[in-house]
Parts: structure tokens; C-alpha cells; sequence
């Protein structure tokens, strides 16, 4: 009983990350349709402003909010320099082309920084736990937990509440329709991926305290897991996406201390394979991809 | 399997021949003239395997999978596995699972389990995927593919005792690796041939329809998901041969040789030569290898690479040492947002002989003759004189109620009107009778087949083919191809109804000029009557026509009412015809049929209905019944 509330605790904690990737991904899907492989680059991207920052004498105060504004800005320069181009393309375009960023912004730091992992000091308390009862929490997951649970307040409030979030959920809901009635496709896209930044940047605070390191790669690990999770919740709800993003943080670690070693290090071609299987057996049930068309 | 041999299998294997000159021809040229490394082009030859089985599939089907390099994985381990000589084996791997340490068949034993073990895989894949219903540009369908490859390396990274795990890998000990390119030749050249000719194959063909619109070629009899299913067969098998030729000629397999670099290669690759196209897999293989070559080269020593002293310190932040990477990368993100098509887009090099080769036996000859139209009303075969009834059909969608016991009936040399206001359910009641559309109840049944529920292929087949209100051409087909694809369906679905002449429809739907032209190039009239000439290719019982007079002028829909007539006639149809056009309904149809709100008001000879209260009511809006 204890373990399985340890393992709630930690799940959250975990999920908490996903949940913000995943609706990143989700924001992202709603306007343009587009399944975004090059999400995690915003984690790289930070990841090296992070570096430059910390080794160069800043505080983590004044790192966190590089963080997050380094990770909307590339958004928003990704979205500008590559994504705006292929707007209304079809989904072979469309996936393509961020798989294609991603792999750019991994060359550049590959050219210009190096292949070797970059490491910078971690804040002293990410390791600090303290007790309730016999259970071990650490004071990160806790900060983890409620900067997650207000990040996701406010983009709810945000997109119930603004008109942006209106235009947002409208053109998420049936994007020419929206446009048809006088939504600008231009500021909304934008406004999501900005959105998509800001959480993206939020996670990447966390990502970053923990790893205490980037490589030019690091952006993969975290693009899959929000993709992963935006997958499970059903591509285009964004609260299947956080769900779907708590749903893969819980099942990671449910998994990694329930099984074998050797199996649990599988996680992640089990976590694709259970997609896959859903896809499969459920093609219309938990993906909310609308396939209507007239005829 | 091929429509005409000359285009489909002569040329295309006089084209592969050439193909296969040219790109084996670079190679030695390089390695030779060039003094260039042998490995590279050693590599080039295998990567251009893989990308053709890669190209089978994507280019036919549209559908984008990150997997074939997974399936690669699968056929890598298989051919090691079985090939590795058991000495060798051993060291590595002693305790290997099923007895396969002792396992000892040599390479061409190893290549055909390793092929056969894809194939296996692959079936199984291929019908998840059309579980997950894969269709061009599908994300679900690509996130599956994905699955795979994450699945499979796994599974070699965890599997020690099977794959040697994730440093050590397995390697060779047969005599060295590959002694001689023979096998290498032979396999490219067999890829060549085989994504060819499936290209140009009945199969591939329809697949190619159904890349361009799935709904349409569903229409037409076209069962994409068996479309895909053979293509994707197909794909994996030259994929298998080439990832097994690869791990021959390295020596050794490991987890990584067959993951996300090389997927990215291959894709970047066939991108950048035109995904569509044979001859585009090719060249992107020989740009893409050239430019990762060059790239590295330039990394190392700049400008010197060319023998100029020029200074290049001002370049030092491009002439870096990984290079290469960025140009893979930029090669895909620019190709993809300025040319996303690729070089060629789906230029191939046996489409353009057998063009050159058509006008230079035309040249000076007579303009072709006009194949003579002999109207075939009366005459069917059996099973022809069957009635189209469709009867107590209802639909929801929601709490709307869009057919509430609506129906239809047609006799064969009838042309039957279905008119009704906006929102009447007309377009609904054709999705029915189609199958593009399930009913909560109600009965469609053709002669005495019942086909309430049956999948719209299969409907079509049986004799019901349809048009759409808003056109569903197969646009990057030419005009020909559009028509040929139904008569190709027709030809082995409708064998009691006497064979559709392509060209005969052609000529009398005044697409003869333009029957090389794209689809998507053509006006809207032109449009419309391809789509008529299309159905009526299928040898179809009846056409159902979605208002093909939508959008024309007056002098265009009254030459419709002739051009509709004459098709039907051509190929011996009923006609069930939606329209609003009051002038096109009375000057083409015997019996006319009126909806509203989901129900029949009213059925009779065109004035009958005109006449008819109920239906004045419903279009003008008055209550009914004075």
C-alpha cells in the first residue's frame, strides 16, 4: 500500500512533465494539424541557454525565466521559419517537415557546440526529500507537481475565459469553419505555438533541473514521451492530452518498479506498442482525428 | 496484371535496364575516373535497394512509414542469424533461443528466411494497419510504423541472447564479408524491375487511386486496404534483401545500424528525388550520397577539396566537421517546404519513352481515328435485367433524423430524377445505396442481391458506381489513367457485361484530346464529364449521379442531358440522377423522385411531380395539400 502511493506520488511527478509536452503537441495539433516531432527541440534549444547561463555565473533564478523565454521565442522562430511555410499541406508534408527541424536543430548543435554532453550544476534541492508518514517525497516532484497544476489552471482559464482561447478551441474544433467566421488563422497559430512554447519551456525547467546536462539529441526523449502522450489521450482533445500525459508518467513508473529489470527497460517500445494496439483496435474510439468529410 | 504489355512491361523493363546502367555506370565512373572510394558507391547501391522497397509502398500508397527500416532490423537479424557460421555464433550468442546457435544455412538459404520472416511481419503489420484505416497521409498509420521501428530495436537492444545485444552485435565469419558486387548488382537491378513493374501493374494502379482520393477509388471497386496490403508486401521484401545484402557487406549487425540515422537517409533520399517516381528513388540516392560525400569533404578541407587556395577562414563556421548532418537535415526541411515533391515529383523514365515512342509511331500519320460509339441499350448479360431498390432507409447523424423511410426505385433503361429542397436527404440516399454512409434501417438490394451494409467496393462492383457532387477526380493520374483504373477493375469484377473500350468513353466524352493531360489540370466542365466517363468504365447496372450539373451554365447542363444519355448508352446503365436544375431533371429523366425532410413526397413522369402539391409545398414553402 505504501509502495503503490509511493509509486502515485512519483507518477505524478513524472506525469506532471508529460502533461505540459503533451498539450504542447495537442495546442500545436489543434490549429495546424500538425503531429509536431520537433517539440522536444525546444527542450534542446533551452537546454544550451540553460548551459551558456549557468556556467557563465547565473543564478537559477534568473536561468528559469531564460528558460522559458528561450523556449517560446524558438517556438515561435520554428513556427516562422519552417512551419508557416506548409500550412494546409498534406500530413506527409506536414510530418515530414518537423521531423526535418528537429534534425536541423540537432545538426547545428552538433556543428557549433559538440557531439560531447554539456553539463551544468543542478539547483542543491532537486535531491532533497522529506517524509510523510513512511513515505520519501522529494521536494522536486512537489515543486513539480504544483507549478504544473497552476500552469494547467491558468491555460485553462486562458482558454475558456480569452478570446484567444475561444478562437484556439474554435479553430481546434474545425479550423476553416473558425476562419469562415472571421477567426485570423495568422495570430491564432502563432498564439498556439507561442502557448506550446510556454509550456514547453515550463516542463523544460524541470527536465533540465533533473538531467543537469544536454547533448544535441537531448530534444528526442522528451518529443516522444509528449507525442506518446498526446497519442494516448486522443490527438485532439487537449485535456485527453494532459490526461494522456499523467496516464504515461504512471505507467512509466509503474512499470519500472513492478517488472523485471530486464523487461522494464523496455518501457518505451511497450508504451509504442500499447499506441499502436490502440490505433488498431480502438482506430475511431480514442482518437479524436476528425475524418468527416462531405461527400 | 499488366493492362498493356508494351507500356507496362516492355518498356518499363528497357527503362529499368537503363536506370540500372546509368546509376551502377556513376558509380564505377566515380570509383574509377574519380579514384573515389569503392565503399561509398558499395553503399550507394544498397542504400538505393533500400529506398526502392521504401518507394514501393510510400510512392504507391501515400502513406508515410517510419518502419521499413525496422523491417530491415527484422531481416538483418534473420539473414545474420541464419548465415553466421555456428563457430562464430557461438562466441557471442552460445545459448541462443529455439536452437539457433547451431543454426547453419549459409547466405542465399539466409536471405530467403530472412525474406520470408518479413513477410511474415509484415502481413501482420499490414492488416493492423488497415485495422487502424491507413490511408494516404493517414497520422495513425505512421505512428504504427513508427511503433515498429521503436519496437524492434528494443527488442534487439534487450534480447541479448538472440541479437548479441547492444555493443557486441553479431558479425561475420563466412569467408569475410562480401567478396564481389555480383549479389549487389543483381539485387539493385531486381529492386529496379520489381518497383517498376508493380508501379505499372493492375495492383499498383490501384493503389495509386486510392493514394489519390481512398473515397473515390472505393467507388470504383478499388479495395484499398488489399491495395496496400500487397504493396507493403511487396516493399518489405526488397527491403529485406537489401538490409540483408547491408549486413553482409559490413560484416556485422548491431541495434543501431537499422534505426532512426538510417531511416532518416533513406527518407531524405526518396523525398528529394520525388517520392512517386522509380527513377526519382534513384537520383535522390546519387544527389543525397554525392552531397553527404561532399559535405564531409568540405568539412575537413574546404575549399582545398577543389585544389583552390583560397582563404576559407571566413567560411570556418560552415567547414566544420558534422556537416554532413546538417545537409541530411536541411536537405529534408528544405525540400519539404519548397519542393515537396522531390526533383522529378513522378516523372519516370518508362512513362517518358513510352510517350516519346507513341508520338514517334503517330508522327506524320493521321490524326488517330476516332473509335466508333456503338450505343448498347438494349442488349446485357445475364443478370442484367435486375431493378435498383432502395426502401425504408433511415439515418441519423446526431439527434437529426436526414432519411426518415426514404426510397428509390429504378428499372434498367430508366432514368430516374431524385429532386427534393436543400437538406431533403438526396445526397444522403445516394451514400446508402452506396455503402459510403451506414442506415439505421432499411434495405438496399440490387436484382436479388441484398447489399443493405456492404462495403462501398463491393457495392460498386455489383453494378452501383457513382459520381460526386464535388468532384473526386485521382488528379495527379492523367485522364486515361483516371478512366483506365475502373475499366481495369471492371475487366475482372464485371466479366458478365461486355469489356469497357477506355478509349471508345474517351471519345465520346470529349476527352480524347486531352487524355494525357493531369486531372487536376483540367477546367470544371471537363472535370465533370471525366467523372462521368469514369463510372461508366466500371460497366456499372446503374450510375448514380450527384448533381452533375452543379456549377454550369445552361448551354453546359442541356449538352449534360445528351452527354449523360449517351454514356448510360455506351455501356448499357440505368440512370439515378440528383440535381436541382429543374430543366436538366424534366429534359433527362422518365420517372422522377421527390425528398423532403428525409421522406418521399412524391414519385412520377417529371410533370406528374411538378404538379404535384406536396412538392410546390415543399420548394415554396406554403403548407401543402390545396
Amino acid at each position: 500500500m505504501v509502495e503503490l502511493l509511493q509509486n502515485l506520488i512519483d507518477g505524478l511527478g513524472r506525469g506532471s512533465i508529460y502533461a505540459l509536452l503533451a498539450l504542447g503537441v495537442a495546442v500545436v495539433f489543434g490549429v495546424m494539424h500538425l503531429l509536431n516531432f520537433a517539440h522536444g527541440e525546444l527542450i534542446t534549444v533551452s537546454g544550451y541557454a540553460a548551459y551558456w547561463a549557468l556556467n557563465d555565473g547565473w543564478s537559477w533564478y534568473l536561468t528559469v525565466p531564460l528558460i522559458v523565454v528561450v523556449a517560446v521565442l524558438t517556438s515561435l522562430v520554428i513556427e516562422r521559419v519552417a512551419f508557416s511555410r506548409v500550412r494546409g499541406a498534406d500530413q506527409f508534408t506536414l510530418l515530414l517537415t518537423s521531423f526535418g527541424v528537429h534534425f536541423v536543430v540537432f545538426a547545428i548543435f552538433l556543428l557549433y557546440v559538440s557531439a560531447s554532453v554539456k553539463t551544468f550544476p543542478r539547483p542543491g534541492w532537486v535531491t532533497n526529500t522529506y517524509a510523510v508518514g513512511s513515505l520519501r517525497i522529494e521536494v522536486f516532484d512537489t515543486v513539480v507537481i504544483v507549478v504544473t497544476l497552476l500552469t494547467l489552471a491558468g491555460t485553462t482559464w486562458v482558454l475558456q475565459r480569452t478570446t484567444f482561447g475561444l478562437s484556439l478551441r474554435a479553430a481546434a474544433a474545425d479550423f476553416d469553419t473558425a476562419r469562415l467566421m472571421g477567426i485570423r488563422s495568422d495570430s491564432v497559430i502563432r498564439g498556439a505555438f507561442a502557448l506550446s512554447g510556454l509550456l514547453a519551456g515550463i516542463a523544460s525547467v524541470f527536465w533540465l533541473m533533473r538531467a543537469g546536462s544536454t547533448v544535441p539529441s537531448a530534444g528526442i526523449d522528451p518529443m516522444l514521451k509528449g507525442v506518446l502522450a498526446a497519442l494516448i489521450g486522443g490527438l485532439g482533445s487537449l485535456r485527453g492530452a494532459v490526461l494522456g500525459g499523467f496516464a504515461l508518467g504512471m505507467a512509466e513508473v509503474l512499470l519500472r518498479s513492478r517488472l523485471p529489470d530486464s523487461v522494464a527497460s523496455l518501457t518505451e517500445g511497450v508504451v509504442f506498442l500499447l499506441i499502436a494496439l490502440l490505433f488498431i483496435f480502438r482506430p475511431q474510439g480514442l482518437v479524436a482525428v476528425d475524418h468527416a468529410e462531405r461527400v | 496484371m499488366f493492362p498493356d504489355l508494351r507500356r507496362d512491361v516492355f518498356v518499363p523493363v528497357a527503362a529499368g535496364l537503363v536506370l540500372f546502367g546509368l546509376f551502377v555506370g556513376a558509380g564505377l565512373f566515380y570509383q574509377g575516373a574519380l579514384g573515389g572510394q569503392e565503399r561509398l558507391v558499395t553503399f550507394a547501391i544498397i542504400d538505393a535497394i533500400l529506398v526502392l522497397g521504401l518507394q514501393v509502398y510510400v510512392g504507391n500508397t501515400g502513406i508515410l512509414s517510419f518502419g521499413h527500416i525496422g523491417f530491415g532490423a527484422v531481416a538483418g537479424y534473420a539473414f545474420a542469424l541464419m548465415a553466421i557460421d555456428p563457430v562464430e555464433k557461438a562466441k557471442r550468442i552460445s545459448d541462443a533461443p529455439f536452437g539457433l546457435t547451431d543454426v547453419h544455412l549459409g547466405p542465399w538459404a539466409g536471405l530467403a528466411v530472412a525474406v520470408a520472416v518479413v513477410l511474415v511481419v509484415g502481413a501482420v503489420v499490414g492488416i493492423g494497419l488497415a485495422r487502424s484505416g491507413a490511408e494516404s497521409g493517414a497520422v495513425s498509420a505512421t505512428v504504427i510504423t513508427l511503433a515498429l521501428l521503436f519496437v524492434t530495436h528494443e527488442v534487439a537492444r534487450n534480447w541479448p541472447d538472440l541479437t548479441g545485444g547492444d555493443r557486441a552485435g553479431l558479425s561475420f565469419k563466412i569467408g569475410g564479408a562480401l567478396d564481389s558486387r555480383t549479389p549487389l548488382y543483381l539485387g539493385l537491378l531486381g529492386a529496379i524491375l520489381v518497383a517498376l513493374l508493380y508501379a505499372r501493374s493492375r495492383g499498383g494502379r490501384m493503389a495509386q487511386a486510392a493514394r489519390e482520393d481512398d473515397l473515390a477509388a472505393r467507388a470504383m471497386g478499388v479495395n484499398p486496404l488489399v491495395q496496400q496490403m500487397v504493396a507493403l508486401l511487396i516493399s518489405v521484401s526488397v527491403v529485406s534483401v537489401g538490409a540483408s545484402l547491408r549486413v553482409y557487406e559490413k560484416g556485422s549487425i548491431l541495434p543501431s545500424d537499422f534505426f532512426f540515422n538510417l531511416t532518416l537517409v533513406t527518407l531524405v533520399m526518396l523525398i528529394v528525388g520525388g517520392r512517386r517516381s522509380v527513377t526519382g528513388a534513384l537520383l535522390g540516392v546519387a544527389v543525397i550520397t554525392a552531397g553527404r560525400e561532399l559535405a564531409r569533404r568540405m568539412g575537413q578541407d574546404g575549399f582545398e577539396l577543389f585544389g583552390l587556395g583560397l582563404d576559407d577562414a571566413p567560411l570556418d563556421w560552415i567547414f566544420r566537421e558534422n556537416l554532413k548532418t546538417v545537409f541530411l537535415g536541411v536537405a529534408m526541411l528544405g525540400f519539404m517546404v519548397w519542393r515537396p515533391d522531390g526533383l522529378l515529383d513522378d516523372w519516370d523514365l518508362d512513362r517518358w519513352l513510352h510517350a516519346r515512342l507513341r508520338r514517334w509511331r503517330e508522327r506524320g500519320a493521321e490524326a488517330p481515328e476516332v473509335p466508333e460509339v456503338v450505343p448498347d441499350l438494349v442488349e446485357g448479360g445475364p443478370g442484367d435485367e435486375a431493378v435498383l431498390v432502395a426502401d425504408g432507409v433511415t439515418v441519423s447523424f446526431g439527434g437529426f433524423r436526414a432519411l426518415d423511410g426514404a426510397g428509390l426505385e429504378v428499372g434498367r433503361h430508366e432514368v430516374l430524377g431524385v429532386i427534393g429542397p436543400n437538406g431533403a436527404g438526396k445526397t444522403t440516399l445516394l451514400n446508402v445505396v452506396t455503402g459510403l454512409v451506414g442506415s439505421d434501417s432499411g434495405r438496399v438490394a440490387l436484382g436479388g442481391a441484398d447489399l443493405s451494409g456492404a462495403p462501398s467496393h463491393r457495392i460498386a462492383r455489383s453494378g452501383l458506381v457513382r459520381t460526386f457532387q464535388n468532384l473526386r477526380l485521382f488528379g495527379s493520374l492523367t485522364v486515361r489513367e483516371n478512366v483506365e483504373v475502373s475499366a481495369l477493375v471492371a475487366s475482372s469484377t464485371r466479366r458478365h457485361r461486355p469489356p469497357p473500350d477506355v478509349d471508345g468513353l474517351l471519345v465520346a466524352a470529349g476527352l480524347w484530346d486531352v487524355r494525357f493531360r493531369r486531372a487536376r489540370e483540367l477546367d470544371y466542365g471537363t472535370s465533370r464529364r471525366l467523372e462521368l466517363a469514369r463510372a461508366a468504365a466500371m460497366s456499372p447496372s446503374f450510375l448514380l449521379l450527384d448533381e452533375p450539373t452543379s456549377g454550369m451554365s445552361d448551354a453546359e447542363s442541356e449538352a449534360m442531358v445528351d452527354q449523360v444519355r449517351r454514356m448510360a448508352g455506351l455501356v448499357g446503365a440505368g440512370v439515378v440522377v440528383i440535381d436541382h436544375d429543374l430543366n436538366f431533371i424534366t429534359g433527362i429523366c422518365d420517372r422522377v423522385t421527390c425528398l423532403d425532410a428525409g421522406q418521399v413526397i412524391a414519385t412520377g413522369t417529371p410533370d406528374e411531380v411538378q404538379a404535384h402539391p406536396a412538392v410546390r409545398a415543399a420548394y415554396l414553402g406554403t403548407s401543402g395539400g390545396g
